[in-house]
């Protein structure tokens, strides 16, 4: 009910009182004020209840104030933007939020799947291992449905995001992590030191547990002193704050991941706002201020709701004005604790009890609980009754005797594990400080990180205070600052010698450790008695840790457990370990702006607005669009390739071969460079000549292809295929640096500046000659095959001419620089248009290669040689050259080796797959049996017949024989006449006229 | 990760590809009698825990191959040279 | 049609008219946030010539003596820029340099060097292969952040500071012109840089202007 909120504390906390903003829950509709989180708003609605866990479908409430909370993770908003496993306690609360609980059916309060806790012997450790090894089949069909259906948490929106995220680089001297007493003092020290500094805040107000503390900073309290630094960071010119902002993960070199959530606390993010924004963030140094985590005391039905751990109870009072319960006992081994009993008698919360686990009686908590109006019972919680929420608690005191207490909140702390997850993503290894018992970061920090504040260890006030302000100092120090003298004085040692307890002896019910992933002290225990000593396989073996919390709140205690079942010293056993992301991190952020067709930056070729005019169908290659096919209306996909072949072969057409690698490459040793990474010879191609070259790898396998023409005595231009264009320019750039720096040689890519098209057909001269300028010759005479040279066409356009043919008919490519290509195309087309010209997209060049038996990108697929390319005597014997050694090696040369050949199915019009394999005639389609595999298919127009190109073993001595074609991907089978590859006019005489 | 090119500065790990290996070199025999260091040179590595010296191609800048001398077990680089140089 | 018109530029005659690596995807106007001053302005500095000089083996003194020669710059032995008469020097590799000019247009530029510096570099030209985009305004940096991991602070990158990087993946030549950033990118991804620049710039309120 909008407006009741029987747990707000009147005129206590930091959320403005004065204005309200409504939100539902479940379809309920409820209020809360400005300043509040989610859990904040609800527990002062009265709600404990929020979520049922994962495996046991147990009922589950809020447990913690932070980002570390394991249970309350809710449905956040609907529809397309309806998102998981969202925590509670870290939502910010906006008007019109619309949360809604997750795991539970048909409704919260009444789970059907809860009968999971009756069979909780078998979902214990171990229990996938275990349960689910056997039969393999079974675990398709019948458990992962079955698991999936009763485990698991929120489901996201299937419907596409309509919300953008973005990217964004930043750098700094030092980054501060978190902003509590210890983030705002080092910030201020490097910031006031001259340093460039990032703060990043994961909450959406700076402070960290001042706002949470009714501390005194310098006689004031401790939240102004808070608004007073970040006021002063403000106006420093050279510190940007980051609210929202988590640092997820530190990586190499200085780099650290962060995501800002935007627009997460509005219903929709604003006009161009992205909804959040994810960061790299570049430090010189940085400083680690995340904070504490506390840790909860095990007992019996311990995650029943109303239990909480202590210091979110103090958030809860002092930061949001929301009293979690009404009648409360605490139950702490720590003196930090004391303190929520006396915030909450503060706050007119009755405390009916501290309850003290540890052997001695401690006078400062007797002293606490008196002030409080509590009673101290030294013993621990025995059990809990309520399972919608806790009513009461049963006290067993040292003395065996047992007391029960009525209330609706349990507040209890284990004690504070430093924050330190940051300090571990590089490997390093937090170090057990026996004092403390805790783990503090070790001493293999990343290279210029510094940890202060509860993040170190240092969990006093002023030891926050000072280990911030020395930790800022040093960075900026670092950095080639000076910073000034610190103000404020380390404190005394105030660690005080801690005696954790980490759970309670026979407590009823089940004690849980893990609340995400419901793994129980039990479990732990079972695990060690199995055989588990390290921490690392007890997570594996019990999930311990594994859930999206990723064990803020569990691995330590999980860790005592185990000690003290195998018999070992906590020190001793360590921990697990701590890997990105600090806090799951939505995909959308990582994404960014690549998403759908911004997935990856896309080239276009220079003709491609105008092949979009003609209705051209596109293909990727790499990152490339080429024109697939141009079909006309009504048209078919193989009429149209069959139309432009044929065009091509008997009239004329035109392709865009701009997207091919280009390399431009000069000096006087450019032809010495050639021949070393070439097969075949090129120091002595003649100037206005081309030359098809083969390169290998250095293992003696095919690399790439292309044609190579030489334009001056010391200019050569090369191009790759379009696939191999960086690889080739790469290994261009090693032969030249590294293998041979003595040449004089000098590449440089030309793919981007040249707009290049291939005319191929009986009538491609006549359609050159119409765009070249008067008073230049192309004749077959002046201009034969494989000839080059520059020309000007159109009045005056500079334009390279190459008689290179890849569909084997009379062709010319012609390349103009790149700004001119749109224009060049409407030219070529305009004055083809007489012969009959057409435009063929990469399809129909397929089918040409093939028909002319040239390898291309499925030939050279790695696994090749020259002779399996059937190129092996093009290779020069005079020199050395890349792949030569290896290349010569006998089992690359074998007869027998799959080589490349032709082949014809012996019924025309039966398609021969693509990866089919090769077997004999009358074999078995089996691996035994496997000659060979088809490579590339095409269906040929002129001869009427689908082809194929195939890799064979000892191939071209077996021309005529019959082989059986075998796709057993689709189940057929066929045969085929092996032949030639070059299918069409084999002897070249299209070229030459 | 971030790699320290002699002529662009600091860069992070996307704009460079690996090779491998700094310290093979080519053979410069293709006689049969140097089979054994062609073999060497293109398949056999050593795997070292610690200081590695390897190739990078700074592609997303200025092209350079650089030597990298890298820790493989802590990733800290301790210097980066120009390939080209010294060679 | 095209074919009609007949362009002079940079010294070669041609029939063809020449097209943008943005035509047809940023039309000049006003995008994102309409209200107030446009954080960020780009626009296309077109007709530049663009070369690449590389030097030969154990030129590189002669190369610079020459460059000084001709145009009074010093070619930087860094990714940053030394800016001569009618021509900018900008440092992107060992050895390799890449000039910018508005006065030798287009061919023009690659041509001149190419005859100037014969024996002593390598000469590529680049005016067609390359877009250069000025991305100007007070959100300038803030933009540029979206897409390149390059510290832009006026202290680290000043005027003249240059870097050969990559842009939201797609490779750039980046240098600062007093307070604008020049952006060369390649001529094939004109529409996604302009997709990448539209998204990024429209929370600043982005202006595309169009130069003669």
């Amino acid at each position: 009910m909008a407006g009741n909120q029987i747990n707000r504390l009147s005129g206590k906390g930091l959320v403005d009182h004065g204005k309200t903003v409504s939100f539902q829950f479940d379809g309920e509709a409820f209020s809360g004020h400005p300043g509040d989180t989610l859990a904040s708003a609800l527990l002062a609605n009265g709600v404990r209840l929020v979520g049922r866990s994962f495996k046991y479908h147990r009922p589950r409430g809020i447990l913690t104030a932070g980002s570390e909370e394991p249970n309350a993770l809710v449905e956040l908003r609907t529809g397309a933007r309806r998102e998981p496993n969202t925590r509670a306690t870290t939502i910010e609360l906006y008007d019109g939020l619309d949360a809604t609980s997750q795991n539970r059916w048909p409704s919260l309060k009444l789970d059907v799947l809860s009968v999971n806790q009756l069979a909780t012997p078998i979902f214990g450790a171990g229990f996938y291992y275990k349960t689910f090894m056997w039969p393999a089949a079974f675990w398709e069909k019948l458990y992962e449905p079955m698991i999936r259906r009763a485990a698991g948490l929120g489901y996201p929106s299937k419907l596409s995001d309509p919300d953008h995220y973005e990217k964004s680089n930043a750098f700094c001297d030092v980054l501060v992590i978190g902003s509590g007493a210890a983030g705002l003092s080092a910030a201020l020290a490097a910031a006031k030191a001259g340093a460039r500094v990032i703060l990043c805040e994961e909450d959406f107000e700076l402070g960290g547990r001042l706002l949470a503390e009714s501390d005194e900073i310098d006689g004031k309290p401790a939240q102004e002193w808070a608004r007073a630094a970040a006021a002063e960071l403000e106006s420093l010119p050279d510190c940007r704050i980051m609210r929202r902002t988590t640092v997820f993960g530190a990586y190499d070199g200085g780099v650290y991941g962060a995501v800002e959530r935007v627009s997460d606390h509005l219903p929709v993010p604003p006009e161009h706002a992205p909804r959040q924004r994810l960061w790299r963030i570049v430090a010189k140094q940085s400083v680690v201020c995340a904070g504490g985590i506390e840790r909860p005391i095990l007992f019996g039905n311990n995650d029943r709701p109303g239990v909480m751990l202590a210091g979110a109870v103090r958030t809860y009072v002092n930061r949001f004005g929301v009293a979690p319960g009404r009648t409360a006992v605490v139950f702490a081994d720590n003196h930090d604790a004391l303190r929520t009993a006396t915030d909450l008698a503060a706050a007119g919360v009755a405390v009916r009890a501290i309850v003290d686990p540890r052997p001695q009686a401690s006078a400062a908590a007797e002293q606490v609980a008196g002030e409080a109006g509590a009673l101290y019972i030294r013993g621990g919680i025995e059990n809990v009754r309520g399972a919608l929420g806790i009513k009461s608690v049963r006290v067993k005191d040292a003395q065996g005797g047992t007391k029960e207490f009525d209330c609706d909140l349990l507040a209890t702390s284990g004690g504070w594990n430093p924050a330190l997850n940051l300090t571990t993503h590089l490997g390093g290894k937090p170090a057990w400080d026996s004092a403390l018992s805790c783990l503090v970061p070790g001493e293999d920090l990343p290279p210029g990180m510094q940890v202060a504040g509860a993040a170190a260890g240092q969990f006093s006030l002023q030891a926050c205070l000072a280990s911030g302000e020395a930790a800022g100092a040093e960075a900026a120090k670092h950095c080639g600052f000076s910073p000034s003298a610190l103000r404020r004085p380390a404190p005394a040692q105030d660690r005080a010698p801690a005696t954790p307890v980490w759970y309670v002896e026979n407590s009823r019910g089940k004690a849980f450790v893990d609340f995400q992933n419901d793994v129980a002290v039990s479990d732990v225990k079972l695990a060690a008695r199995e055989g588990f000593r390290v921490p690392d396989h007890v997570k594996r073996y019990t999930t311990l840790g594994m859930a999206t919390d990723q064990g803020k709140t569990s691995n330590l205690n999980g860790a005592a457990i185990l000690a003290e079942a195998t018999g070992r010293y906590l020190g001793a056993v360590g921990s697990t370990t701590f890997r990105p992301p600090y806090t799951p991190v939505a995909l959308g952020a990582l994404a960014g702006h690549h998403r759908g067709k911004d997935f990856r930056p896309t080239r276009l070729a220079p003709s491609h607005r105008w092949a979009e005019e003609q209705g051209a169908v596109f293909v990727e290659v790499g990152a490339w669009m080429r024109a697939l096919m141009y079909p006309k209306p009504g048209e078919a996909a193989q009429e149209t390739v069959n139309r432009e072949v044929s065009n091509t072969r008997t009239n004329v057409g035109v392709c865009d071969v701009s997207t091919l690698g280009k390399i431009d490459v000069q000096g006087p040793d450019a032809g010495e460079l050639l021949n070393r990474v070439y097969i075949n010879a090129f120091a002595k191609l003649p100037v206005g000549k081309a030359r098809y070259g083969l390169m290998l790898r250095e293992d003696g396998f095919a690399m790439d292809d292309g044609t190579t023409a030489r334009l001056a005595e010391d200019h050569f231009y090369m191009t790759t295929t379009t696939a191999n264009a960086l690889k080739v320019s790469q290994h261009l750039e090693f032969c030249q640096q590294v293998l041979w720096p003595e040449l004089d040689v000098q590449t440089v890519s030309a793919t981007e500046q040249w707009a290049q098209y291939a005319v191929a057909g009986p009538k491609a001269r006549k359609v050159i000659e119409a765009l070249l300028d008067a008073g230049q010759d192309i004749s077959n005479d002046a201009f034969p095959y494989m000839a080059c040279g520059k020309f000007t066409v159109c009045g005056g356009t500079p334009a390279r001419i190459f008689r290179l043919s890849f569909s084997g008919e009379l062709a010319y490519e012609i390349g103009v620089p790149a700004r001119y290509g749109d224009a060049l195309i409407r030219a070529i087309i305009k004055a083809g248009a007489e012969h009959g010209i057409a435009p063929y997209g990469t399809e129909a060049l397929g089918v040409m290669r093939i028909e002319k038996g040239h390898a291309a990108g499925p030939e050279l697929n790695g696994q090749t040689t020259a002779h399996d390319l059937g190129l092996g005597k093009m290779a020069s014997t005079k020199k050395d050259f890349i792949g030569r050694f290896m290349g010569e090696r006998e089992a690359l040369n074998e007869a027998g080796r799959a080589a490349m050949v032709g082949l014809k199915p012996l019924n025309p019009k039966t398609r021969i797959a693509s990866g089919s394999h090769l077997v004999k005639r009358d074999a078995q389609a089996t691996g035994a049996n496997d000659e060979g595999y088809v490579t590339s298919m095409a269906y040929s127009p002129e001869l009427e017949t689908f082809i194929a190109l195939a890799m064979l073993s000892n191939g071209p001595a077996r021309m005529g024989e019959v082989v059986k074609v075998c796709d057993p991907l689709r189940g057929n089978e066929t045969l085929a006449e092996v032949c030639s590859a070059h299918f069409v006019d084999p002897e070249g005489g299209r070229l030459r006229v | 990760m971030r790699i320290n090119c002699p002529y662009c500065g600091a860069r992070g790990l996307e704009e460079f590809t690996y090779r491998g290996d700094a310290t093979v070199k080519r053979p410069e025999s293709i006689e049969e009698s140097a089979r054994d260091a062609w073999v060497d040179y293109v398949y056999l590595r050593d795997n070292p825990a610690g200081l590695h010296k390897e190739l990078w191609h700074h592609g997303a800048g200025c092209h350079s191959w650089l030597e990298v001398t890298r820790n493989t077990v802590t990733h800290e680089i301790t210097a980066v040279e120009l390939a080209a140089k010294g060679r | 049609m095209p074919i009609l018109s007949i362009r002079k530029e940079g010294g070669s005659v041609s029939n063809l008219e020449s097209t943008s690596a943005l035509h047809g995807f940023a039309t000049p106007g006003r995008y994102g946030k309409r209200d107030g001053e446009a954080g960020v302005t780009a626009s296309e500095r077109k007709n530049l010539g663009l070369a690449t000089v590389v030097a030969r083996k154990g030129q590189e003194a002669a190369l610079k003596t020459a460059i000084q020669g001709a145009y009074g710059a010093d070619l930087p032995d860094g990714s940053r820029s030394a800016v001569g008469k009618g021509v900018r020097f900008i440092g992107i590799g060992p050895g390799q340099w890449f000039a910018v000019s508005e006065s030798l247009a287009n061919e023009a530029l690659a041509d001149e060097l190419a005859t100037k510096l014969q024996g002593i570099a390598s000469v590529a030209d680049h005016s067609s292969g390359r877009a250069v985009m000025r991305i100007e305004g007070p959100a300038a940096r803030d933009v540029l952040a979206k897409g390149l991991m390059i510290d832009l602070d006026p202290r680290v990158f000043v005027d003249g500071a240059a870097a050969t990087s990559t842009l939201s993946h797609m490779g750039v030549l980046l240098w600062r012109d007093g307070n604008a950033y020049d952006v060369a990118l390649f001529r094939s991804v004109g529409g996604s840089f302009w997709g990448w620049l539209r998204d990024s710039g429209a929370a600043f309120g982005l202006e595309f202007v169009t130069t003669s």
